[in-house]
């Protein structure tokens, strides 16, 4: 049996999605700018999908293709602070994506007032702290709707409503890489100023994202050229991606059993694993994602279990799948406090709507096997 | 006139009345780095001559890596007898730059019309009149035109260094324990420029190493390969014997009792490989495991010499080295190798034999284990 517990890095492309891609590749190749009719079909599915993104975030609005969520975050921080012309204070949490993190940093050493908001313990935001340090002159705030390690469910609201309450004209930007389609959010209610997401994580392809933008946001571009996306975001829109994303919208189970899956998984392990440590919120919680489960199975590192799940063909991930080919701990887990012995052992379960019961059942007995059999095996 | 590269060799020249037999092994083995790249390499005259390149650039690229290479000059080959001619084309091969130049002859060949002074002088007279942007030069020159009259003539401008050192196979093959990091790659290089053929056996612990960590040390040993040729890559499992010392062996000899496992096991495999000695990355010292007591503890278990052509350098100069041949980019990857899984707080640096012996007795099937772990290991050809 093969199990893949590593979405949140990548899903697999539904097989409508790779249908839906090729038939774009062979038949509707068109560049959708131009005039003649089958570029205008190509156009339209492009209105389609951003009518999608529109209807699942129930927001009017922009949306802007881009290549990755880490476009979507870059264009989202870089785009609003260029526009502004002013250095207002700039807000994020602590535990966001490097794609928010490392945008902020380079604004911050171009001079900005760049500052962090710690987690809690449990990952969450801190917002004592975050009230703290909204100020008036605040003119963004980047925080991610779930966090991609621990699966934190991320207060928007509240955050919106200190943000109206303080410094009402500040740009609320989500990353919603981990949450759109997994997690509601309604955008225009909770007064998002823009939304990231990429259609790898919800069984769409790589190489195609999007950041939504509210009506009352203008943005400076990063990427000039021949002015596609409104003057945004140039260069020939990646189209079979984007028909490839929207067919993933559209046929997305919205209505799943993820959640029941996770707390299956989680259970099954507690009962398997009394001393299972769990990194993040109770998985029981609301303030935990449906679909990740961060656990620290100490003193078997990260890395041992996730070679000997392997070998069983079970497939998890070690953190963030984008910086695992460093050798460094998680910062989400550092900024939790969380001791180096159960960071060292941090393992990310992260599931799809598909999974099965037979599934989880197998990669708990494999876990708690791997576990029993080398846990004697400590640091002398 | 024809496009070639002259190599010359280094130490060989040294070398008495097995002299062709050097000459004609180097000769083997630039023909078998050039591969498919050309077939046309010939011996002649001291001087080894590529022609019919298909890619000059990747030609003078592979021929880099072949140890015993002193020098590669892209030169162009010509009839010596048309000296007007010779003086056309180092003309055109000075033209487009500026600045002090010198001419350099070499005529071996004694019975030429002119000498070497009187060619410098006819050369440098006719390129200075030709190309007002130079000047000439004989204390600093910028550039060098080199002459030299053999069967024929040969003109060039840029010298590129070899590696140097012996043909592979001149001296025999030896056994390199890699690991994966920084020091035994090296170690590995500098032995096998010394014309020792390599094959290499690598200890892996799986999980606790897992698919990239053997990754890493297959492209470490295809950068090795691509200096030293063909080599046999043997990956030796190695947790069960790991988990066997650690559960039953005092804590503080674990990494020296582990070394002595390794050390046996690569003696097996170099034993069956022929080779004639046991390489390794130590360095007197870089760790408890390195120390001399130490490695007097290692050496006792094998009957092989052991070289340790890095155990004087400090760590920043085997890193130095590393960067030079290419290695160290990969060394630095962050996977776990074995001989970090299981590393006691408190390893023994002063160790003792006997004690070390006694601690061993905890395991009472290490022949099984060494056999198992033999008979288990993997071969890869690179």
């Amino acid at each position: 049996m093969k199990v893949y517990l590593d979405n949140s890095a990548t899903t697999r492309p539904d097989d409508q999605v790779i249908q839906t891609m090729s038939l774009s590749m062979s038949n509707h190749y068109f560049n959708p700018s131009a005039l003649y009719p089958p570029a205008v079909e190509v156009d339209q599915m492009m209105a389609e999908c951003r009518r999608n993104i529109q209807r699942i975030l129930n927001s009017p609005g922009q949306v802007i293709f881009t290549s990755s969520g880490t476009e979507a975050d870059n264009l989202a921080i870089l785009g609003t602070v260029k526009n502004n012309h002013q250095h207002g204070r700039i807000l994020h949490s602590a535990g966001e994506h490097a794609a928010v993190l490392e945008s902020c940093k380079y604004l911050s050493e171009s001079g900005y007032d760049v500052e962090s908001i710690p987690l809690k313990r449990d990952g969450q935001i801190d917002m004592i702290k975050y009230e703290k340090l909204l100020t008036e002159n605040t003119q963004l705030i980047s925080i991610m709707q779930i966090n991609n390690e621990t699966g934190a469910v991320s207060p928007i609201s509240q955050i919106s409503k200190l943000r109206d309450a303080i410094c009402p004209d500040a740009h609320l930007h989500v990353d919603g890489v981990q949450g759109f389609l997994r997690h509601d959010c309604n955008a225009f209610d909770l007064g998002i100023d823009s939304y990231a997401l990429s259609a790898h994580k919800f069984h769409g392809p790589k190489g195609i994202g999007a950041l939504w933008i509210s009506d009352r946001v203008t943005m400076s571009a990063l990427i000039r050229g021949g002015g596609q996306e409104n003057g945004i975001r140039s260069g020939t829109q990646n189209t079979s991606g984007i028909a490839g994303m929207n067919r993933a919208i559209e046929i997305y189970p919205r209505i799943n059993n993820m959640r029941n899956m996770k707390l299956r998984l989680y259970r099954h392990l507690l009962i398997k694993i009394p001393e299972l440590i769990i990194n993040g919120s109770d998985p029981e919680a609301i303030t935990s994602a449906d679909h990740i489960l961060n656990i620290s199975l100490p003193p078997v590192r990260s890395e041992t279990m996730l070679n000997a799940l392997a070998a069983v063909n079970v497939y998890v991930g070690n953190g963030s799948a984008c910086s695992s080919k460093k050798r460094q701990s998680s910062h989400v887990l550092k900024a939790m406090k969380t001791n180096q012995n159960i960071i060292d052992s941090a393992i990310r379960l992260s599931l799809n709507p598909n999974i099965t019961e037979m599934q989880i059942d197998y990669a708990v007995e494999c876990i708690a096997d791997i576990y029993k059999k080398f846990k004697p095996f400590v640091r002398r | 006139m024809q496009e070639l590269l002259m190599v010359r060799y280094g130490e060989i020249y040294l070398k008495g009345l097995n002299r062709p037999y050097f000459q004609n092994l180097l000769l083997a083995r630039i023909k078998s780095a050039l591969n498919n790249l050309t077939s046309k390499v010939t011996l002649h005259d001291s001087r080894i001559y590529i022609r019919d390149m298909k890619d000059s650039a990747a030609c003078l690229h592979a021929v880099q890596r072949v140890f015993g290479v002193h020098s590669i000059c892209p030169a162009i080959e010509m009839d010596k007898e048309d000296f007007a001619a010779v003086c056309e084309q180092a003309f055109q091969l000075m033209s487009g730059l500026s600045g002090g130049f010198k001419v350099f002859a070499r005529r071996a060949d004694k019975r030429y019309e002119l000498d070497s002074p009187q060619i410098c002088a006819a050369i440098g007279e006719y390129v200075l009149k030709r190309n007002k942007d130079l000047h000439v030069d004989v204390k600093n020159p910028e550039h060098k035109l080199n002459i030299e009259i053999r069967d024929k003539a040969y003109l060039y401008i840029n010298v590129f260094a070899g590696p140097g050192g012996m043909p592979i196979g001149s001296n025999g093959k030896a056994t390199l324990l890699l690991s994966g990091g920084i020091d035994s790659p090296v170690a590995g290089y500098m032995i096998a420029k010394r014309g020792v053929a390599l094959s290499a056996v690598h200890f892996y612990s799986f999980p606790y190493t897992g698919e990239r960590a053997k990754q890493k040390v297959l492209k470490l040993a295809q950068l090795l390969a691509a200096y030293c040729g063909e080599l046999r890559l043997f990956l030796v499992p190695f947790t069960e014997i790991q988990m066997s010392i650690h559960e039953k062996c005092p804590a503080d000899y674990t990494t020296l009792i582990m070394r002595r496992f390794m050390m046996k096991i690569a003696e097996i495999i170099a034993k069956d490989e022929k080779s004639q000695a046991l390489i390794t990355g130590e360095s007197i010292g870089q760790v408890a495991s390195q120390t001399m007591r130490s490695l007097a503890c290692t050496d006792a278990v094998v009957t092989l010499p052991v070289f340790r052509p890095v155990i004087g350098f400090d760590k920043i100069d085997i890193i130095s080295y590393a960067k030079n041949i290419g290695t160290f980019a990969t060394s630095s990857l962050p996977y776990e190798d074995c001989c970090t899984v299981f590393t006691p707080k408190h390893p023994q640096t002063q160790p003792k034999i006997e004690a070390v012996e006694e601690a061993e007795l905890f395991i009472d099937n290490i022949e099984d284990l060494i056999n198992q772990a033999v008979q288990n290991s993997e071969l890869i050809q690179l």
